[in-house]
């Protein structure tokens, strides 16, 4: 395919000239990366051209920075707020797959990339999927083939009318202006996503009669009184992070995906039903766990700052400890740094927060999850959220029958959180809890170990468990010790060792 | 017409000298239910007439439908006793009232559990035999268990009317029948010898060993026929109940009595001649409708019918002739009472058993004398679902002090440590209830020694706990039951419907509290899983949970599945390396598997983590021959810190070895819950740290670079080790006559059992078969069994062992791999097992 139209190189100049943006970052995820320079040179010329065809017009006109990030510190669906400000950038260009997360601070231009579709095969697919469901279809897609989807909708017409016999109607989702403008207010995030642009699904009634949906920068409408449980969803794309977003949400939808680059229809998603099973089980293994990670997996999707808050009060509330971590892209090796932890909340944009964490020492979860798992009471219904806003704006479940003890499926019986329990016992007198606590301290520590997860209630009391308790303080020979000069080199191999590894 | 009223029983609650809290136990179908019923009868709650056909105890419908007993039923019985037959009872007492606390259990294998939680709240046991069938495994599995909770038993021998009516056997026949009988029960007695408890064997001269026939309503023990011949014969009671048993014979000719069959035709055993005989003759005259005969017998052995019941002819004539002669209530009744201990005997030697708390505290001192002003100490064994759906009675047994409604108590569940706020909640009793079968009786408090059940507290008790008042908080628990069944059987339920999921998890949550065995969990897949000793028992708690915990929600049920667990063979056949993610560490290391023997040893917890170090490395180094010091550096047990696998740290000279232990026991616990083959608990597999190789920074062999690594070694090492599967097999008991032998080895050999025991029992034409077989072959097999056998032959099924199979899961094609494919392909993993060298690394 062409590389200018591609990668979107007039729209982009031409967004970059109306709003006279002079620092621009070109974010680029890895496997674009070898395009980067290429567009650059384009763009520049591109530019160069627009200036000189302006300059009649202004007179003067400063020479605009292009800057090139690559290897983002979090998803590189997420546009980069952060690297974008090192450079001082007043817009972002954000080239390949997107997850069409609000930003927080600066506009950024989407660049979708276009991938090849074979559109009658498709048109066949889809006309043929039609004619064996009774119900009206939704057509999705991932974002690098929405150049196409004009084309598809009208051969499908065409076919449609020389057939005539379809069953179903056939809807597309549309896609929003590739462009979106920061929001600083919270409160309004969510009507604003509602037209700007979609994170998760929103859903609200509007004066148009009817509800419309956001899911990973789709939008469409659905008239009064339907609701996404009374259409099939078409997807056209990859197997993707998108697509399981997807199935998440409208997992109550019968869902088939036509997988673009083999050319067939996928029918059998029994593995995309297990992730939500799956889910489900973590959110069993995080009601046990007494000490909770929150893994900041982005600085750049709007609302984070205001869900990690709300996600420390919610575990505070549930009588658990929350420790806060900040480690980019997280990976078992990270992790596992942190055994002291019995899940991790994994706060980032939608499409990245879907982490299967079969490989890490402990589960990692999503703050809905989490909001089902810490909250009393509240239950897993089968809907499922994946955006903030969505999150802020869940109604708060009333605390469920505290009476009862809360049953663990992990372990097969009642359990008690620390917190609760505490109120049920009858505070000991004090001049008991001295003898208490002097009783404790002689108890003899069974020694052997103790890394049993779930059993300490913070970071100290596991420590305090371990069999490892650091080095020893030297008891006698407390005078200063001279200085020594420390090692140099790579930790791979010191200069003062001799190369054995 | 009830003869007694909630008051009548409370008052005697008080007298700890009249009560004895009994179960009945036995093996499947040798009629506890229906004897149960005969007492129940005596206390009026329900006719005498049919006693024997309502079963009293069988609350449940499906009880009812299928004719065995699901759930352990409690009914407390009020019985007076006259002035005459307990002239010579020596115990303590108070006035002739007594209080019967009694718990009818279920025979069949797969609730064993009940019968274990019976157990607990009980002192003594009413052990119950078929004379024609004998000692059989369950029967030898309960009594077992009852010894080990130190319960006394006494024995009955029932199902009599078969002697007369069905095999008609001669009177020498029957004696050595059951003769043979109370052997064998007393071989298995024998064996848990008990000091405190003293001699537990029974002997039918000493008025241990009662007769009976439960359907027909009677029963006698030799002090019935003592006293009756005592008077006439002129000598002592306890002298003419010896001569009624063993080697003892009797010549109506000469009128002597002799140690030996003197050969004479009209010599005859004590037993035979005056008490079998007698009672045939009854039973013949009646059936024969010989009431001109009949009439002059009965005013002999001075018993009389009402007139209308002499118009009764055959069976029920003989019935109720028999019921009114030998009333099996009266006899049962006087055994329980004269050798059953009251609450206070009990209690005396068995507060070891129960207590977990140091023996000279005020709570042992409680238990020990069944102290009513002591501290409240009260054992939870089950909950008992209420009419009000989805409620639960706590049932259990006060052990010191009061219950009563309204007060505030201490729950201390299975998992509470003292001094810990773990598994503890305080919450008041609402309301505090006695349970007589069917009906249910409120009553303002329950004092020690007695079973109570409790409204109020289902919300905080899972299946068991202790209880005690709300400011006695240094009370330790009472011991936590052991089971002898364990759940092997799995399968996974879902919802119909998504949108029922609330109602499952609803409804799992309350299965889990109806059954002390069941176990409601979720896999890593997200399925939720129902655990159950065996395919009856699953097929009840679905049932269930199906109509009454989530109220007819349909549900949708996996076959059942199995879990296997995960071996080694051999030793590695080399020793492993893995390099951490940044490369500069290394681990070393090398699987073999377990001494034969010490995975059962670490299972029974002779063996474990929590052990002195020198008496363990005593214990390994004498009987598995493990090096002194090796036993020393044991590192620790998985899974859950005390599972039957273990590490062990042969390193020599390792810099910050002590560093990296927690990491590496992090990343065993780990990889030990789920095994590099099926992701299935390892089992019998030792670890051995070869040798470790560590960056000089601290920062650089962190648990992040150590946890994962050691995953990653521990699979390699077991994958070298010639991995192989363990599957559960059952040991299977199956009665049956001999033409049935025939289907029973065919059917046997289609599942993959194999027979390892094949006994004649004496005198009878029963084959007693014992085998071992696969539980995965077993669903389907008692159904196939009985077809095979037209119906004679009925398997009981318990868990026995883990056992290897043979073929190598690493050959494609072979049987372990095929199941281990199935096994990836439940759980939603990679159909293909990660490969070697995926955790392995080269240098």
């Amino acid at each position: 395919m062409d590389f200018e139209s591609n990668y979107d190189i007039a729209a982009t100049s031409d967004f970059i000239r109306t709003h006279n943006f002079t620092r621009v970052a070109l974010q680029f995820p890895d496997d674009l990366l070898k395009d980067s320079t290429r567009v650059v040179a384009v763009l520049r010329k591109r530019l160069q051209s627009l200036r000189e065809s302006d300059i009649t017009v202004s007179g003067e006109e400063t020479e605009i920075g292009l800057y090139v990030m690559a290897d983002t510190a979090y998803g590189s669906c997420c546009v980069d707020e952060v690297g974008a400000s090192h450079i001082n950038a007043d817009c972002v260009i954000h080239y390949g797959h997107t997850c069409f997360s609000p930003t927080t601070a600066l506009p950024a231009f989407f660049v979708f990339g276009k991938a090849s579709i074979g559109i009658a095969d498709c048109v066949e697919s889809m006309s043929q999927y039609a004619l064996t469901n009774s119900k009206p279809i939704m057509v999705l897609f991932g974002l690098e083939y929405a150049h196409s989807t004009q084309q598809i909708r009208k051969e499908l017409l065409e076919s449609s009318t020389c057939k005539s016999d379809l069953k179903s109607e056939v809807h597309f989702a549309d896609v929003p202006s590739p462009y979106m403008f920061p929001s600083k207010d919270m409160k309004k995030l969510s009507g604003i996503q509602e037209e700007a642009c979609g994170c998760g699904n929103n859903s609200s009634s509007d004066e148009a009669n009817g509800i419309i949906y956001n899911i990973g920068g789709l939008t469409w409408k659905l008239p009064e009184g339907q609701s996404m449980e009374d259409y099939s969803l078409f997807w056209i794309g990859q197997d993707n992070s998108a697509f399981a977003n997807v199935v998440l949400t409208f997992n109550a939808c019968e869902i088939v995906r036509y997988d673009a680059t083999k050319n067939q229809m996928v029918t059998d998603l029994s593995q995309q039903r297990r992730i939500l099973k799956r889910r489900y089980y973590l959110v069993e293994r995080a009601k046990d766990a007494n000490i909770v990670g929150i893994l900041v997996g982005t600085l750049g999707v709007a609302g984070y700052l205001h869900i990690i808050n709300q996600m420390m009060e919610l575990i505070t509330a549930a009588g658990k400890k929350a420790y806060t971590l900040v480690m980019g892209k997280p990976n078992p090796a990270k992790l596992a740094n942190f055994p002291e932890c019995d899940v991790f909340l994994y706060v980032s944009c939608a499409q990245t927060a879907l982490l299967d964490s079969k490989e890490y020492l402990a589960p990692v979860i999503t703050p809905f999850e989490a909001t089902i798992a810490f909250n009393r009471g509240s239950q897993w219904t089968g809907a499922y959220v994946m955006g903030f806003g969505d999150l802020i704006n869940l109604p708060q479940v009333q605390a469920g029958n505290q009476e009862e003890a809360r049953f663990s499926f992990i372990r097969g019986g009642y359990v008690e959180d620390f917190e609760n329990q505490a109120e049920n016992v009858e505070e000991e007198r004090e001049d008991l809890a001295l003898a208490n606590a002097t009783e404790k301290a002689l108890q003899l520590r069974d020694n052997c170990n103790t890394l049993i997860k779930g059993d300490a209630k913070s970071g100290a009391e596991f420590f305090a468990n371990r069999t490892y308790q650091g080095l020893n303080m030297p008891e006698e020979n407390t005078t200063p010790q001279p200085f020594v000069t420390g090692r140099k080199g790579r930790a791979a191999v010191y200069e003062d060792e001799n190369n054995k590894h | 017409m009830v003869k007694f009223t909630a008051d009548e029983l409370r008052r005697i609650m008080d007298y700890k000298h009249n009560i004895r809290n009994m179960s009945v136990i036995a093996h499947v179908d040798h009629g506890k239910s229906t004897l149960t019923d005969s007492l129940v009868a005596a206390a009026g709650i329900i006719a005498q007439e049919v006693a024997g056909d309502v079963r009293m105890t069988d609350t449940r419908a499906d009880e009812a439908e299928r004719g065995i007993t699901i759930k352990s039923t409690g009914i407390s019985l009020y019985y007076e006793m006259s002035d005459e037959s307990l002239k010579s009872y020596k115990g303590e007492r108070n006035g002739n009232e007594y209080l019967i606390n009694l718990i009818d259990s279920p025979g069949h294998v797969d609730f064993s559990s009940e019968v274990t939680a019976a157990l607990r709240i009980t002192d003594g046991a009413l052990v119950v035999v078929d004379c024609v069938e004998g000692v059989c495994v369950q029967t030898e599995t309960v009594l077992r268990q009852a010894l080990g909770e130190r319960i006394r038993p006494v024995l009955t021998v029932n199902k009599m009317d078969r002697c007369f009516l069905e095999l008609q056997v001669d009177g020498e026949e029957a004696y050595q029948t059951f003769q043979r009988v109370i052997e064998n029960a007393n071989v298995i007695m024998a064996t848990y010898e008990d000091p405190l408890l003293g001699d537990v064997q029974v002997y039918p001269e000493k008025g241990t060993v009662a007769f009976s026939a439960g359907l027909h309503g009677w029963a006698f023990t030799l002090t019935n026929f003592a006293k009756m011949y005592a008077s006439k014969f002129g000598v002592d009671e306890s002298k003419m109940m010896e001569r009624l048993w063993g080697e003892n014979f009797f010549d109506p000719a000469t009128k002597k009595w002799t140690t030996k069959n003197t050969g004479s035709a009209t010599c005859k055993r004590g037993f035979v001649q005056f008490c079998y005989e007698p009672i045939k003759q009854v039973i013949n005259t009646c059936m024969n409708d010989q009431k001109d005969k009949l009439w002059p017998m009965l005013t002999k052995l001075g018993c009389s019918l009402k007139s209308e019941e002499k118009d009764l002819m055959g069976k029920p004539l003989m019935k109720r002739v028999m019921q009114t002669w030998l009333p099996a209530s009266s006899a049962l009744l006087e055994m329980m009472i004269f050798h059953l201990p009251s609450p206070s005997t009990a209690q005396r030697y068995r507060v070891e058993n129960l207590y977990e708390g140091p023996l000279d505290d005020q709570y042992a001192n409680a238990i020990r004398n069944c102290d009513p002003e002591g501290p409240l100490m009260l054992y939870v064994s089950k909950m008992i679902p209420a009419n009000d759906k989805g409620r639960f009675f706590a049932f259990g047994r006060v052990f010191a002090g009061k219950v009563s409604t309204g007060l505030k108590v201490r729950i201390m569940g299975p998992n509470y440590v003292p001094g810990e706020k773990k598994d503890l909640y305080v919450k008041s009793v609402q309301r505090t209830v006695i349970w007589m079968g069917k009906r249910q009786e409120t009553v303002e408090d329950v004092p020690c020694g007695n079973t109570v059940a409790m409204v109020g507290l289902d919300q905080f008790i899972t299946k068991n706990a202790t209880l005690t008042n709300e400011k006695e908080v240094d009370a330790h628990p009472i011991r936590a039951m052991k089971f002898s069944v364990s759940p092997v059987v799995r399968v996974a339920v879902q919802c119909k419907v998504a949108s029922d999921l609330p109602k499952l998890v609803e409804g799992l949550k309350r299965l889990a509290k109806s059954d002390p065995m069941v176990v409601c969990t979720i896999e890593e897949s997200g399925e939720h899983i129902v655990a159950g000793a065996g395919e009856l028992h699953l097929e009840i708690c679905l049932k269930d949970l199906q109509d009454d915990f989530m109220g007819g929600a349909e549900i949708i049920k996996s076959d059942p599945v199995v879990s296997f667990r995960e071996t080694v063979l051999e030793r590695s056949c080399r020793t492993v390396m893995s390099k951490s993610p940044n490369k500069h560490n290394r681990l070393y290391m090398e699987a073999r598997p377990l001494e034969d023997g010490l995975a059962e040893a670490i299972d029974e917890g002779t063996i474990g983590p929590r052990d002195d170090p020198k008496n363990r490395s005593k214990i390994l180094s004498e009987q598995y021959g493990w090096d002194k010091d090796l036993a020393k550096k044991i590192w620790c047990f998985g899974p859950e810190t005390t599972g039957p696998n273990m590490v062990v740290d042969m390193c020599k000279g390792v810099q910050y070895l002590n560093e990296i232990k927690d990491s590496v026991v992090a990343g065993f616990q780990w990889a030990s819950k789920e095994g590099a083959l099926s992701e299935e608990n390892m089992r019998g597999i030792c670890f051995e740290v070869c040798d470790v190789v560590l960056h000089t920074d601290a920062i650089h062999r962190g648990g992040g670079q150590i946890i994962p690594t050691a995953r990653r070694v521990f699979y390699a090492s077991q994958l070298t080790a010639k991995p192989r599967l363990l599957e559960p097999v059952y040991m299977v008991e199956i009665q049956a006559p001999e033409q049935a032998l025939g289907g029973i080895y065919s059917v046997l050999n289609q599942k993959r059992g194999h027979v390892f025991e094949e006994l004649q029992r004496p005198g009878t034409p029963l084959y007693n078969i014992k085998a071992y077989l696969p539980v995965i072959e077993s669903f389907g097999f008692s159904s196939q069994l009985r077809a095979a056998t037209s119906g004679q032959a009925f398997p009981q099924c318990v868990f026995d062992h883990w056992d290897m199979m043979s073929s190598d899961p690493l050959e494609a094609g072979s049987q372990a791999a095929t199941l281990v494919t199935d096994i990836r392909k439940r759980k939603g993993l990679k159909e293909q097992m990660t490969p070697l060298s995926e955790f392995e690394d080269k240098l």
